[in-house]
């Protein structure tokens, strides 16, 4: 493969003064004053011939230093660019003097680019056609728009036929038909074997433009390869789903879900996984990492050490040890490690190739299960199998204990006697997710029954209203969310557990509860009912 | 130790056809283009003039030669300097946009800007040549030198062009340190007052090698004297033209990596 340009660990360092006397100062006393900035820090990267390349980066992450490095208008602080045939640096502005008509513009920035004005003569023509400027060309620059700027830049630089042409954001003025020609013509370049490097923070120009892409932050190559994955990490990274530390990881890593195994016995759900997760070297590397599941809504994790088994490692997770962990919502799974002080690197795990073995029903399913893989990503999804209507109808505070008066029932599941079903409330501190459980007590009422909207078929919900009393001197400080399990006690002994959906505001305290040490919030502003327990200053 | 000069010399067409673009650039949009590059200074000459013959009754002949037209040749090659001197010593700094966005051989802009005084001084001398040629019959085989004398101003310019260019570009204010010594050079140099008039110190005023370029034009017009009746004035010249150039050469590639970053 033939090489257009080599670049061996470039780096550039800016000397950053905060005192303009700085420099003087330093050389007098010999101390050092300034801050080193690293533009770029030992990036090596080889592009070869007859491939367009996109370089990707946010602002100022040091794309636009290296292709001035590349074309020889910087030079680096240490390492070698080592370029073959001809470069045209294609910025909408570089060249063109304003004062000068856009005829003369033409001869000058051919003369810059080191043309001879007989050179020009014969380009003259298809230059002034391509940049659609007609009778303008011979105006003053300064009166162009900077649409007819870019447009006459553009037309210049592609017409003197370079061997390797650089873009450097330049499609972003003109108008859509014009940047259409501007990249089919840039694709009659690719199809003469001619080397574009185009650069860009837009990810998605780049990836349906160019065969490969590197990705440069904060000076340095995050990675180099195909521009669709590069494009697609890069676009992970811009969207804030993922930090830099963790893409770094995945790439760095060979990471995959080959199996997913679960079963639900009695004593609840569990979980095999197993893959493989290793290094560069190919050497396993999953002692330093736990696998990490996280409830998608609340953020709640678990997570397991891995262990090694046939090449690769495996890791159960149980309900048993997570109570009330696995529950109706969304899971995600990731590959997690602790590093020195504090910090950690999270990424998600490959799962495009994991084979999910469905379980036979045993009987014990509390929950509907659903595993699957979107975008290379192993999901969770569990379910409750039946629905619970719920409501609660009256909150109050009394003596600082917490009164929750509500119902809840399961249409077509007949609730004749108090011991056909039971309920327990839960509340869980969104910080530590610590859980408190709390005895409900079942009481008869006529509210659903009676109610021909809520039952038209004439079934008997006598036993679903649900009390609560919750002793607030016992809680944390804290942030706390609300489930309520129903069990039924017969046939089909379902158990379904939910947010406590709780929409009557306008029967519960608006003002905060005040007790000597901390002041109690009610807070039902998503309709699911939610506590805050606050210290008083 | 040559290689800035080097490259000019490969470059030379392409700092041709950019000092033509810089007269274009220069009188775009003016009406009456380059008429203005002659009106400015034969109105300064005639100021000068006014001011040192009638107001302080100061214009005698000089050695023979009418003060008006000894002072004209004078300013002509004054200009030369003046212009030369005034725009190297910016030319990094004033294409600064070219320079950041541009792949070039930037070694050549002191050049350009040279020979883009120069084309303005062979318009100006045109006409001054004309002017004394016809009033004062000065037409002499000696006026050939002045070939020699605008090759020697523009190696003289062209060692203090890349000696200034990448100071200046690196340190703004040293370009304005250079304004103010242009203005001391101005006065310091014999141009509207002879030489003759130090006496035995004249040797000090030598010492500026801007006086061998405007001493050598009215030579070359007036007193029939070639520039190798004075050896060892001329040695000292070129002596001190060799040193600008090696300087000038070691300063931009000390420079370079510097300014390219400031700039």
């Amino acid at each position: 493969m033939d090489i257009a340009v080599s670049v061996k660990d470039i780096t550039k360092k800016y000397s950053l003064y905060k005192d303009p006397w700085g420099p003087i100062k330093e050389v007098a006393t010999r101390k050092k004053l300034h801050k080193d900035f690293f533009a770029l820090l030992g990036v090596t990267l080889d592009f070869p011939k007859g491939e367009s390349i996109g370089i990707l980066g946010k602002n100022g992450s040091g794309k636009s230093t290296l292709l001035k490095i590349i074309t020889g208008i910087t030079e680096p602080t240490s390492g070698k660019v080592d370029v073959q045939g001809s470069i045209v640096f294609l910025d909408v502005s570089s060249g063109i003097d304003s004062e000068l008509s856009g005829y003369d513009n033409i001869f000058m920035k051919g003369t810059l680019l080191g043309y001879t004005k007989q050179d020009m003569l014969t380009k003259i023509d298809d230059i002034i056609e391509f940049s659609e400027l007609g009778e303008f060309i011979g105006q003053p620059v300064k009166n162009y728009s900077s649409g007819m700027k870019a447009k006459l830049g553009f037309a210049i630089s592609v017409n003197v036929d370079p061997d390797i042409l650089i873009v450097d954001e330049a499609l972003a003025v003109g108008d859509a038909s014009f940047q259409k020609k501007c990249m089919a013509k840039m694709n009659d370049f690719k199809l003469q074997g001619k080397t574009i490097i185009f650069v860009s923070h837009d990810n998605h120009a780049i990836e349906s433009f160019c065969s490969k892409a590197a990705w440069i932050h904060q000076g340095e190559l995050i990675t180099y390869g195909d521009a669709k994955f590069v494009g697609s990490m890069y676009g992970e990274f811009m969207s804030g789903r993922k930090p830099i530390e963790s893409i770094l990881a995945e790439i760095q890593y060979e990471h995959a879900i080959n199996q997913v195994a679960y079963a639900t016995k009695e004593n609840g759900f569990s979980l095999q996984i197993t893959g493989i997760l290793r290094n560069q070297q190919r050497k396993n590397v999953h002692e330093r990492f736990q696998l990490a599941i996280r409830d998608d809504r609340t953020g709640e994790t678990i997570m397991e050490n891995l262990s090694s088994a046939n090449q690769g490692f495996t890791v159960d997770f149980s309900e048993k040890e997570f109570p009330l962990f696995f529950k109706p919502g969304k899971f995600s799974f990731w590959l997690h490690e602790e590093l020195a002080e504090e910090k950690e690197v999270e990424f998600s795990i490959w799962a495009g190739n994991a084979a999910i073995s469905e379980p036979p029903s045993s009987g014990y399913d509390r929950f509907r299960y659903h595993f699957n893989v979107q975008q290379n990503n192993l999901q969770l999804a569990i379910e409750n199998i039946e629905k619970v209507e719920q409501q609660v109808n009256r909150i109050w505070i009394e003596d600082e204990l917490l009164h929750i008066d509500g119902i809840a029932f399961v249409r077509g599941y007949e609730t004749k006697s108090p011991d056909d079903l039971a309920m327990k409330f839960y509340l869980t501190e969104l910080n530590t997710f610590k859980r408190h459980a709390f005895p409900v007590t079942i009481s008869e009422t006529e509210e659903i029954t009676e109610n021909p909207a809520y039952n038209p078929q004439g079934k008997v919900y006598n036993f679903s209203r649900f009390q609560v009393a919750i002793d607030l001197r016992q809680l944390e400080i804290g942030s706390f969310e609300s489930h309520l399990s129903y069990i039924m006690e017969k046939e089909p002994q379902h158990q379904l557990l939910n947010l406590v959906w709780a929409s009557k505001a306008s029967e519960y305290p608006a003002e905060p509860y005040s007790a000597s040490a901390y002041t109690a919030h009610i807070q039902t502003a998503n309709k699911y009912l939610r506590l805050e327990k606050r210290a008083k200053l | 130790m040559f290689d800035i000069y080097k490259e000019m010399w490969k470059r030379r067409k392409m700092i041709q056809s950019l000092s033509i673009q810089e007269i274009k650039r220069e009188y775009a949009g003016t009406l009456l283009g380059f008429v203005w590059g002659l009106v400015n200074p034969l109105m300064r000459i005639a100021v000068f003039w006014f001011v040192f013959s009638v107001g302080a009754r100061a214009g005698g002949p000089v050695d023979g030669a009418p003060y008006f037209a000894w002072l004209a040749i004078g300013m002509v090659a004054w200009f030369l300097l003046n212009d030369g001197f005034r725009l190297t010593q910016k030319s990094f700094r004033s294409k600064r946009s070219i320079i950041k966005n541009t792949p070039f051989p930037i070694a050549i802009l002191p050049a350009v800007q040279i020979l883009f005084s120069y084309y303005i001084h062979l318009i100006l001398l045109a006409v001054v040549f004309l002017l004394t040629a016809l009033s004062l019959q000065t037409v002499s085989l000696y006026n050939l030198q002045l070939l020699y004398y605008d090759f020697a101003a523009v190696m003289l310019l062209l060692g203090i062009g890349s000696m200034t260019a990448p100071l200046v570009a690196v340190s703004k204010d040293f370009g304005r340190f250079l304004d103010t010594i242009l203005v001391f050079l101005f006065w310091m140099t014999p141009i509207f007052w002879s030489a003759d008039n130090l006496g035995m110190y004249d040797w000090i005023i030598k010492l500026n090698p801007f006086h061998y370029i405007v001493q050598g034009y009215r030579d070359s017009f007036f007193y029939e004297t070639g520039f190798w009746e004075q050896p060892v004035y001329t040695f000292y010249f070129w002596i001190l033209v060799l040193i600008f150039f090696l300087l000038g050469n070691y300063l931009h590639k000390r420079m370079k990596p510097i300014f390219l970053d400031t700039l």
